[in-house]
């Protein structure tokens, strides 16, 4: 019946043949160039502006090569006039009066047109009631009353089977907003078979997956917009390495130019907290597209780990001077003065970041920092509370009510919330060392020595976990595992090259140290010793050892055991030399 | 003794015992469900000549309908059974603003029912005021609701679908009517209406402030009071999903999240809610101080003495102590020795729970408490203290005179839980001294009170651990008296009051085991027996312990028995459990007499002889001397044995079981034989006609429990005592009863003069 619908087959068969090695760039291109204008007519900027940024990187077609423009059936032809008259009401956000003008018509393309104006109608009182509503309950009450009638017509239409790709797409939309998600998973499915090349079906079945398990029980259809909704979906299930695959190999297949690409593979670094690769990619993109606002709190957010002042500044600005009133502006100027420790201003721009959007989930969680900053607790408790409200597997958010509480001292409170974002990120060696930490602080030393292991096993980034465990076997005297953990630690803190200014090699070799004498290995003691001579504050410690060992090599075995005797009975041993063996080595 | 303390538990919705719900800013707001109340409420007030009945069958549903959810037309209708609404209705739906304008002023109309202090008046207050701060698009948009209400009721096929056209094209009043109100886009929505998308959408609509609060309110006091008439468990949850959906800050809907996942002990989600709660609790306390008595410092150390009570209510112990240990910590720096006397009596529940000895604990706490005006804990830590001094065998008018002491102070105070407990208590003392009518007494005091707190909901608290711990007392009680039927009724209505899953279950599971193996042992049905000794185990360790020894003594299988009692008794020992030592030894010395090891016997039951008088434990002090005088019966001294034995007759035909009643005669009878048998032929007619009357007396006792096993006993012994005194048709007759009792049961048992 439909022709575009018809030709758009034809176009994605004759794509799926040539597929796999992404051999047909041009072939490519041609299908992003057609469903570029077939959104466009629909009003579908956010897709449009996907599939323009791809077709933008790709190079551009021989004349002889462009796509022939759609044919126009005969009821496109009847439709002409209504359906410019009310695309024009439609751009102009008059959606009941586009609807209006639209009722009548028979093609699919003002079908979709007319639906999707009354339910972006609905959208838009929606937004305006809420404004206008009485009382905190009612706030949840308001809804989209179009939603409703447009389900039972679409849904009338679907199991006749008259629904095309953009139609499928907006009862899935109309699905997911009654909270119908199963049913909405299957239609965005379907629609993705209909219509391969729409992005936001995609976009929108990315939304509703919430685990590895579902992806895999989906039938998907065999098409290169695959691999970046895989590519897409492996970063929001937060498997990052499978994610950066992807990406390399669309890029190698000729995408290497894409903007998109490059924010997704940043943002994906940013997850792992590869910081550097992160920061690498951004400056790139912000080379190739400097007018960019999207993403740009990601790259704020990195510059504030790694305390660029400067850079953040200059990004600060910069956005302010494109669109003050955006969402990420706001976050980036946010950021800006948290790393200032303005944090009452910084709170405040977070604060307009909701306004803008209450459904911003980083800045609850930013605003919930910056009101930790401030000691504000019971505030910082409602931001993250907000922000789990949002998104139930915020990990930071729950990590930072964890934290909020460990601050108010209540250390088995906060086990439950640590817990939590353990749960969510079990392979991220800060929760496990803050519930290691509050294990500690409980007495619970069996379990804070599991965690602190089981850190150090995921890849500590910070590096403490062995240096906490290795405290934690001293305090038990269990000298022999204090001492394996003070040996790794201090391998690995070498072998990582990077200064750590918490770094507490010292102790490590102090105790090291006491404990070879201890064992009479007398050979790696000194050598302990002599490196503890490289620490200021270990300096005097070294030197005192170094002499005693070599008191101990000179005399015999009795006199040794007798002066040593008492020494190596206590736990933390070099610290409470008898002061007067201390005085009579001092240089 | 089951503790009774369990009830303690801070709520922070509630105050001296009633909970309440948070009384915050707007409330409430106009729906097409309200108005349709108000108008009944005009026609109430307006129209006069309605039948006093029926006026009064409309008083009684004002207030109902008033905090109940909002109804459907068509439910309305049904249950205010009118239909003098119809015009009303048509005629505000021509003009709202004029039925607004007319509708009597509460300040205006002092002598009507609508004034300004009534519930009527309040709440015509209520709407009025927020109808007069309605917008024009919200004005409009209540408009549109009322009309769709209204046809959604009356424009069904069938009713009058001809009046509804009419209607709409009327109402140009306010010019509100759109020009493309047709009638196929009103058949398309009557379609929607019908489709099953969301029922509970559809059926009501979101609550109000208001409603929500009454809701959660009536739900949290049916919860504590009587829980079967509260929601099921996973439809108030729903409910509560519902209404979070709707207001995510409403967070006494966390609470009540919480202790209704309680209720079916998910742990998961009741831990959940309850952080959730007190996360959103510390945000409303925020303003102004931080860390005094009001801020939200206070609301930090309640969660965490809450969360100790969770941990506490699941058993893990190890972290309610932890919980614990930082509440206190948290009180103790900010000073709240309120909230420290709560963590105190907290820990001293805790060690009890643990099984440790906390009577230090408790006796500071109790003069804290005191120092501290708080009456509530104060008598807590008096019960408690009472509790643990009856376990120690403290003197009995000692406990007593404190119990008395706190009742005073529970009257004073109308701390009516805290009575029910202390009711619950005293039968329980009652019990253990071995004191049955007391304990029945006191059981019927507690079940016949009417209690003192008011009567919400047409609910009497009857579901806490107090009514349970009486009812199955009183199970026990009966069951002793041999009334099982009585006993079947009580476990019966125990099951329907607190369902299988609820807190307090295990006690009557516990109870009804013990009386099903007691039944089983006493009718010599060993193999019955032994099933339930799996089930005592698993709710109780001791107790299943002890049973399996004496089914295991029953069975003969002397060897293991002998094993386990000696364990038990060491294990007791060391928990101090006084009641099992003294029945441990008993049955220890029974198997002595398994092995004709009289002798040995004696010294174990001398010992607990003393140890059952230093305790009080009368009941246990008679079958102690029902023991000894068996001994001594067997040992050869009928004399002596039959002294003894007289001392205890007295309160064991006066407390004891039917079983111990007819036991101790028989077992008098048979000293009165023997030592008939040592006199002259002239007295010794005498008395042994006197013994076969006391077996005769037995006898009845037996039969009453039907215990066939030792009716036959007794029947043989009457038949032998008949015979020597020549009365052949007694003895006749009591033969023959014999021969039938031993042809229906399949082997003999233990040899009858083996056995007490």
């Amino acid at each position: 019946i439909l022709q575009v619908q018809s030709v758009l087959k034809v176009l994605v068969t004759v794509f799926c043949s040539c597929y796999h090695p992404f051999g047909d760039l041009v072939q490519i291109k041609k299908q992003l160039i057609s469903v570029i204008s077939l959104c466009k007519e629909r009003g579908l900027v956010h897709s449009v502006k996907w599939a323009s940024e791809l077709a933008f990187a790709l190079d551009p077609l021989p004349k002889n090569e462009l796509p022939p423009p759609a044919i126009f059936t005969e009821e496109d032809c009847q439709d002409l006039d209504a359906f410019g008259l009310a695309k024009s009401y439609f751009d102009l956000k008059e959606y009941d009066r586009a609807a209006y003008f639209l009722r009548g018509c028979r093609s699919q393309k003002a079908y979709f047109l007319y639906m999707y104006s009354r339910y972006l109608s609905g959208e838009k009182k929606k937004d305006d009631e809420t404004v206008d509503s009485l009382g905190p309950l009612e706030k949840g009450q308001v809804r989209n009353e179009a939603l409703r009638e447009l389900r039972v017509e679409l849904s009338k239409k679907h199991s006749a089977g008259e629904l095309d790709g953009f139609a499928l797409y907006l009862y899935g939309v109309v699905l997911r907003k009654l909270d119908l998600l199963k049913e909405a998973v299957d239609v965005f499915v379907e629609a993705t078979h209909a219509l391969p090349l729409h992005w936001g079906a995609w976009l929108e079945l990315c939304n509703l997956i919430t685990n590895i398990e579902m992806l895999k029980a989906l039938s998907l259809p065999d098409c290169w917009i695959k691999d970046f909704f895989m590519a897409h979906m492996y970063t929001e299930l937060q498997m990052i390495k499978e994610a950066l695959q992807k990406y390399q190999s669309l890029i190698e297949a000729g995408f290497s130019k894409s903007t998109y690409i490059i924010s997704q593979i940043a943002v994906a670094y940013h997850n792992i907290r590869d910081i550097d690769q992160a920061l690498a990619l951004f400056n790139e993109l912000r080379e190739q597209d400097p007018f960019r606002i999207e993403n740009m709190d990601t790259f704020s957010n990195l510059l504030y780990v790694r305390s660029m002042k400067p850079e953040l500044s200059y990004l600060a600005h910069n956005l302010v001077e494109i669109d003050k009133y955006r969402v990420e502006t706001c976050c980036v100027i946010g950021n800006y003065y948290s790393l200032r420790s303005q944090h009452e201003k910084a709170a405040l721009y977070f604060q307009r970041a909701l306004k803008l959007n209450p459904r911003c989930l980083g800045a609850w969680t930013l605003m919930g920092h910056e009101y930790m900053e401030m000691k504000n607790t019971s505030a910082a408790i409602q931001a993250y509370r907000h922000a789990i409200e949002v998104n139930k597997r915020d990990y930071r958010a729950w990590y930072g009510l964890g934290q909020t509480y460990e601050i108010l001292k209540m250390p088995f409170y906060c086990l439950y919330y640590y817990r939590k974002a353990h749960q969510l990120r079990p392979n991220d060696s800060r929760m496990l060392v803050a519930l290691g930490e509050s294990y500690e602080k409980l007495s619970q030393q069996v379990e804070a020595k599991k965690c602190y292991w089981r850190a150090y096993s995921v890849g500590d980034v910070e590096r403490m976990a062995l240096l906490k465990l290795a405290k934690l076997h001293e305090q038990l005297n269990e000298s022999d595992d204090a001492a394996q953990c003070y040996i790794i630690y201090i391998q690995d803190i070498f072998s990582c090259g990077e200064q750590l200014e918490h770094a507490e090699v010292s102790t490590a070799l102090r105790y090291l140290g006491q404990y070879y004498f201890k064992n009479k290995h007398y050979d790696e003691a000194s050598l302990c010793a002599q490196r503890c001579c490289d620490y200021n504050d270990a300096r005097e410690e070294g030197k005192a050892l170094l002499r005693q060992i070599s008191q101990v090599r000179d005399q015999t075995e009795t006199s040794s055991t007798d002066l040593f005797g008492p020494l190596s009975s206590n736990n933390t041993p070099v610290r409470r030399v008898s002061p007067l063996d201390l005085s009579s080595f001092t240089p | 003794m089951a503790s009774v303390h369990e009830s303690l538990y801070f709520n922070p919705m509630m105050t001296n015992g009633v909970v309440h719900a948070n009384v915050f800013g707007i409330k409430d707001w106009v729906t097409p469900y309200k108005i349709s109340v108000l108008a009944l409420l005009y026609e109430m007030t307006t129209s006069k000549p309605i039948a006093l009945q029926e006026r009064r069958r409309l008083n009684k549903l004002i207030l109902p309908l008033q905090q109940g959810p909002d109804l459907t037309l068509g439910q309305f209708l049904k249950t205010v059974g009118e239909c003098f609404l119809h015009s009303i209705t048509l005629a505000l739906l021509k003009d709202m603003e004029y039925f607004f304008a007319t509708l009597p002023t509460p300040f205006r109309a002092i002598d009507s029912e609508a004034y300004k202090t009534s519930v009527v008046g309040l709440f015509m207050r209520h709407m009025l005021l927020a109808y007069n701060k309605l917008s024009f698009s919200q004005v409009y948009k209540l408009y549109k609701a009322l009309q769709q209400y209204y046809h959604s009721q009356f424009a069904q096929p069938g009713v009058s679908p001809v009046g509804i056209p009419g209607l709409a094209a009327d109402n140009t009043d306010m010019d509100l009517t759109s020009t493309e109100d047709t009638m196929g886009e009103r058949m398309e929505k009557d379609e929607l209406d019908t489709t099953p998308l969301h029922e509970s959408d559809l059926s009501r609509g979101p609550l109000s402030q208001k409603q929500a609060e009454y809701f959660l309110a009536r739900q949290a006091y049916l919860l504590k009071n009587d829980e079967n008439k509260a929601l099921k468990p996973a439809a108030l949850q729903d409910e509560l999903n519902n209404m979070l959906k709707f207001n995510p800050d409403f967070a006494e809907a966390h609470y009540l999240s919480y202790l209704n996942s309680m209720r079916v002990q998910d742990i998961f989600i009741s831990t959940h809610s309850l952080l959730h709660y007190f996360d959103r609790l510390i945000l409303s306390g925020s303003e102004g101080k931080s860390n005094g008595d009001e801020g939200y410092g206070r609301s930090l150390r309640y969660a965490a003495l809450n969360l100790a009570a969770l941990h506490c209510r699941f058993g893990h112990y190890q972290q309610a102590d932890l919980a614990l240990q930082e509440a206190i910590r948290i009180a103790q720096e900010s000073n709240d020795h309120v909230c420290l006397q709560h963590c105190l009596s907290w820990l001293y529940t805790l060690e009890q729970m643990k099984g440790s000895d906390s009577s230090v604990l408790t006796e500071d706490s109790v003069k804290m408490a005191a120092h501290f005006c708080l009456p509530y804990l104060a008598s807590l830590g008096i019960q408690s203290l009472v509790q643990q001094g009856a376990v120690q065998g403290k003197t009995a008018h000692e406990l007593m005179d404190a119990m008395k002491e706190t009742d005073i102070l529970h009257w004073k105070h109308s701390l009516s839980e805290l009575i029910d407990i202390s009711l619950a208590q005293t039968t329980s003392i009652w019990r253990m001294y071995g004191k049955s009518t007391m304990a029945q007494q006191q059981a019927q005091l507690l079940l016949n009170m009417s209690s003192l707190e008011q009567v919400n909901f047409g609910v009497h608290q009857n579901n806490t651990e107090a009514f349970a711990v009486i009812l199955c007392h009183l199970a026990e009680l009966h069951a002793e008296q041999g009334l099982y039927g009585a006993v079947s009724e009580i476990l019966k209505h125990l099951k329907d009051q607190f369902p299988p899953h609820t807190q307090h279950a295990k006690l009557w599971m516990l109870c009804d085991l013990k009386i099903q193996f007691d039944r089983a042992m006493n009718d010599g049905k060993y193999h019955l027996a032994e099933p339930h000794v799996t089930a005592i185990a698993a709710l109780n360790k001791t107790e299943g312990l002890y049973r399996k020894a004496l089914v295991l003594k029953a069975l003969n299988r002397t060897t293991e028995a002998y094993s386990i009692l000696q364990r038990l008794q060491l294990y007791c020992e060391k928990t101090k459990y006084t009641e099992m030592i003294i029945r441990v030894m008993l049955a220890t010395a029974e198997l002595h007499w398994e092995s004709s090891g009289f002798a040995t016997a004696l010294p174990l039951l001398l010992q607990a002889l003393s140890l059952a008088r230093q305790h009080h434990l009368q009941a246990l002090a008679s079958e102690t001397i029902l023991h000894l005088a068996f001994t001594q019966l067997m040992l050869g001294v009928p004399d002596q044995a039959l002294g003894v034995l007289h001392e205890a007759m007295e309160p064991v035909l006066a407390h004891g079981a039917v079983m111990d009643k007819g036991r101790a005669l028989l077992l008098a009878a048979r000293c009165q034989v023997t030592i008939a048998g040592a006199q002259p032929d002239c007295q010794r007619h005498a008395a042994l006609s006197l013994a076969a009357q006391t077996l005769g007396e037995a006898a009845a006792y037996f039969s009453m429990l039907d215990c066939k096993e030792r009716l036959r006993d007794v029947h043989y012994l009457q038949a032998r005592l008949h015979h020597t005194l020549g009365q052949t048709a007694e003895r006749n007759k009591c033969a023959m009863l014999f021969r039938l009792l031993d042809q229906e049961l399949p082997a003999p048992g233990a040899a009858v003069a083996m056995r007490l």
